[in-house]
């Protein structure tokens, strides 16, 4: 059974794991790296390519970094630590070392979609400036290094604009543990407005047990709530606040498997449901059902032994279409989801 | 105070404490004067571009940054006048739509001196040593940051992070005649496109008008609900291409402005009916359209409409009914709405539903307790989701909900969403 690396890592950051579940995974994850580095054959540049998804692997391990900031600083190191004399060799390295790191991982989007942000950029402004090759790199190596800060204002752009959404009184639904959010939500106490949190479970992550205990201690009234008890207390939700994973060209999201059942209850019962992410998770994917992308798989410890011959759905993630989403708060601005693939347009033509 | 003063109402207050930090502004307080009185949206929007197309062409303009100088003016105006009246939205509306037109006049000059200083600038490479400080900053990358600048923040320009504010320098170091002909020509582009902005708000009846033919054909039943000047454009102008139809009419109660239009599709010979609001659920499986106007259109494709179209629009979407919205585009506005019920709405007096003589007691404050036990609720406006919208035609053309964002990205910029004049001095 092949492991989703991305989600396993979010499991190891936001997740209360077992331990031998933890032994697992580490021990596919370093096959994974091994084989990686294998696959790889290319005569001087092996060194380097592996070297590239070692360095994202370091990135990737700080809990507070985005994936996709993991990515664009680990292609700075390529850029950095090549010999590449013109824009053109130093272009082709950055392609094979992008899509060395998507192959890696197929299953995190941020990641393929920070690597093709950035690959983009690169293709734009070389097209577009007539300076030399030194400036045009160093360049490039400090707008890569700047995007951490980026990232991280953006998630303080988020937070202000939810802010106006968040009223006095409200009761605020949240699935999985998305940093966005969580920061959205700490605005919101900061600013003094009183709300109260119901936190769904996240199994099998169990990340909803973390993200109750941090807003616990910003003293956010908290409640915590089995996944199959959404239904039961959505009449006494007021909106429901996710982050994402990915937000896909239907303007649709891909986020912690249950995002999908709590958008439709949502819906069914007219509550708006919000999406708090970051403009570099948007994604040239198209899903047209849950079945549509490529499979990310988690193992799941129940506990008790299961026989052989019962499978188990495995499966991390889910698709929410965009008829359920209500808005999308981005550093881009307030979106509908309509606006997404129009942003994406813009930006691929 | 005086007594004329509280006459007219706080704005001349308003103006008058303007005045004094503009004593050049004698439109600006004559024009004021009139806001408590005009009503509908149309009105108000004329009379903003018109007072603020004052103001640009009275303001002094410093040699450098005039563009800035031009935008806090007007911000410092449109500050005074949205405080004034925030649920016309119309007012906040032109107010942005004439700093856009400020920052876009500014950067299509500053991109054609640009130009021209790099044509200058090939053939003296000394002076270019000089000058030219950051190597890094060529003119097509100030080119390209600064039109990125004015376009609202986008995925491509994610990474980008050259500073325009080094434009400035540079092209303000090109010779004295140039600086004064550009700061006269500035003023006068942003003036040329005002006059062109209040050309639109006064015309935009006549361009809604002409779609009309596009989507009322023969024999349909058209409902309608209280009074709008556009849907009676709308309607004469598909009358006028000869197609027979029929509209029906709901009051709108409390101020009945249904009755108003009833008498004028009739004096053009249109088979009306006169219904009442309670009716429109029962009515709406006879009807083929809704077409009716709006108050406001919010960034999201919902309407802020008189009270009343929610009604309409749920008992729409329950029978499969199309409801049209027509608006001009000085109606759109870039903001969200989160608590538009509230935050949007215009309480009015009770005199409209009760009379007084009758229900004084029930409603006196001086009997029994204190506190009376009858309250009346009048509000102005009524917040429809997009979801129950079908579609929008604007001056612009005919456009689904969802599509809102687009026409708000070209005609407003960015940062000028929350209108306030900021207390820093300098760029």
């Amino acid at each position: 059974m092949s492991m989703s690396a991305y989600y396993q890592t979010r499991a190891a950051h936001h997740g209360v794991v077992t331990s031998d579940w933890l032994a697992q995974s580490q021990e596919a994850a370093t096959r994974a790296v091994v084989t990686g580095g294998q696959e790889i054959v290319d005569g001087g540049k092996s060194g380097r390519a592996f070297s590239v998804i070692d360095e994202f692997n370091n990135w990737r391990k700080q809990p507070d970094l985005a994936e996709a900031v993991a990515a664009i600083r680990a292609l700075a190191a390529v850029i950095r630590n090549s010999e590449a004399k013109t824009m053109m060799e130093l272009e082709i390295e950055l392609k094979k070392a992008s899509d060395s790191l998507k192959s890696w991982d197929t299953t995190s989007i941020s990641l393929t979609a920070g690597c093709d942000l950035f690959m983009r950029y690169v293709t734009r402004t070389s097209a577009l400036e007539y300076e030399d090759f030194n400036s045009a790199r160093s360049r490039l190596i400090e707008r890569a290094e700047k995007f951490g800060e980026i990232s991280y204002k953006a998630r303080k752009i988020i937070a202000m604009l939810s802010q106006d959404f968040i009223f006095d009184g409200c009761t605020i639904l949240v699935h999985g543990f998305s940093r966005v959010v969580m920061e959205v939500l700490k605005m919101a106490a900061q600013n003094k407005k009183l709300f109260r949190v119901l936190c769904t479970e996240g199994r099998p992550d169990r990340s909803g047990l973390r993200l109750a205990n941090e807003l616990a201690k910003l003293d956010v009234p908290v409640k915590l709530l089995i996944d199959s008890a959404v239904a039961y207390t959505m009449d006494e939700v007021d909106m429901v606040f996710v982050g994402a994973d990915g937000v896909v060209e239907s303007g649709g999201i891909i986020n912690m498997m249950g995002t999908y059942q709590i958008a439709l209850v949502a819906h069914s019962m007219n509550k708006p449901v919000y999406v708090a992410a970051e403009s570099y998770k948007f994604a040239r994917l198209y899903p047209l059902d849950q079945k549509d992308m490529g499979p990310a798989l988690r193992p799941i410890d129940f506990g008790v032994p299961i026989p052989s011959k019962v499978e188990v759905e495995t499966s991390a993630r889910d698709y929410t279409p965009p008829q359920y989403l209500t808005l999308l708060f981005t550093d881009l601005g307030v979106l509908t989801p309509s606006v997404v693939s129009d942003e994406l347009i813009q930006l691929y033509l | 105070m005086s007594l004329s003063q509280l006459m007219l109402g706080p704005n001349v207050v308003l103006c008058n404490a303007a005045s004094q930090t503009y004593p050049s502004c004698n439109t600006f307080t004559h024009a004021l004067s009139f806001f408590n009185k005009i009503e509908g949206s149309q009105a108000t929007a004329r009379q903003t571009a018109e007072l603020l197309r004052s103001v640009i062409s009275q303001q002094r303009v410093p040699y450098t940054n005039q563009a800035g100088a031009l935008i806090d003016a007007v911000k410092a105006i449109g500050e005074q006048l949205i405080a004034a009246n925030p649920v016309e939205l119309a007012v906040g509306n032109i107010v942005r739509r004439v700093l856009h037109i400020i920052r876009e006049e500014d950067l299509s000059l500053t991109t054609a001196a640009i130009g021209g200083l790099n044509l200058s600038a090939v053939s003296d490479d000394e002076n270019d040593d000089d000058r030219d400080g950051d190597s890094t900053l060529s003119a097509a990358a100030v080119a390209a940051a600064a039109r990125s600048t004015l376009r609202p923040p986008s995925l491509q320009t994610l990474l980008e992070d050259t500073p325009v504010s080094a434009a400035v320098p540079q092209t303000s170091s090109s010779g004295a005649a140039d600086k004064s002909s550009r700061s006269r020509k500035l003023k006068h582009d942003v003036i040329e496109a005002v006059n062109e902005l209040i050309q639109d708000i006064v015309t935009c009846h006549e361009q809604i008008a002409e779609q009309a033919v596009e989507h009322i054909h023969q024999n349909e039943v058209i409902l309608t609900l209280g009074s709008s000047r556009t849907v009676l454009e709308f309607l004469f102008a598909a009358k006028e291409k000869k197609r027979s139809f029929r509209v029906f009419v709901a009051e709108g109660a409390p101020r009945y402005q249904g009755h108003l239009l009833a008498k004028e599709l009739v004096a053009r010979g249109l088979q009306t009916t006169l219904i009442t609001d309670s009716a429109v659920f029962a009515m709406i499986s006879r009807v083929n359209m809704v077409i009716v106007g709006a108050h406001a259109v919010m960034a999201n494709g919902g309407v802020i409409a008189p009270v009343g179209m929610n009604l309409v629009a749920l008992a729409a979407q329950k029978h499969a009914v199309p409801f049209v919205v027509l608006a001009g585009s000085h109606k759109l506005c870039p903001l969200y709405p989160h608590n538009p019920e509230v935050l949007l709405n215009e309480l009015r007096s009770p005199s409209e539903l009760l009379d007084f003589g009758e229900f004084s007691d029930c409603m006196d404050f001086g009997s029994g307790s204190g506190s009376p036990l009858l309250h009346v609720v009048n509000p102005a406006f009524d917040y429809v989701p997009p979801k129950l919208v079908s579609l929008f035609i604007t001056d612009a053309g005919g456009h689904n909900p969802s599509y809102m964002y687009r026409l708000i990205a070209d005609y407003y910029s960015a940062d000028d969403l929350v209108v306030q004049r900021r207390a820093t001095a300098g760029n």
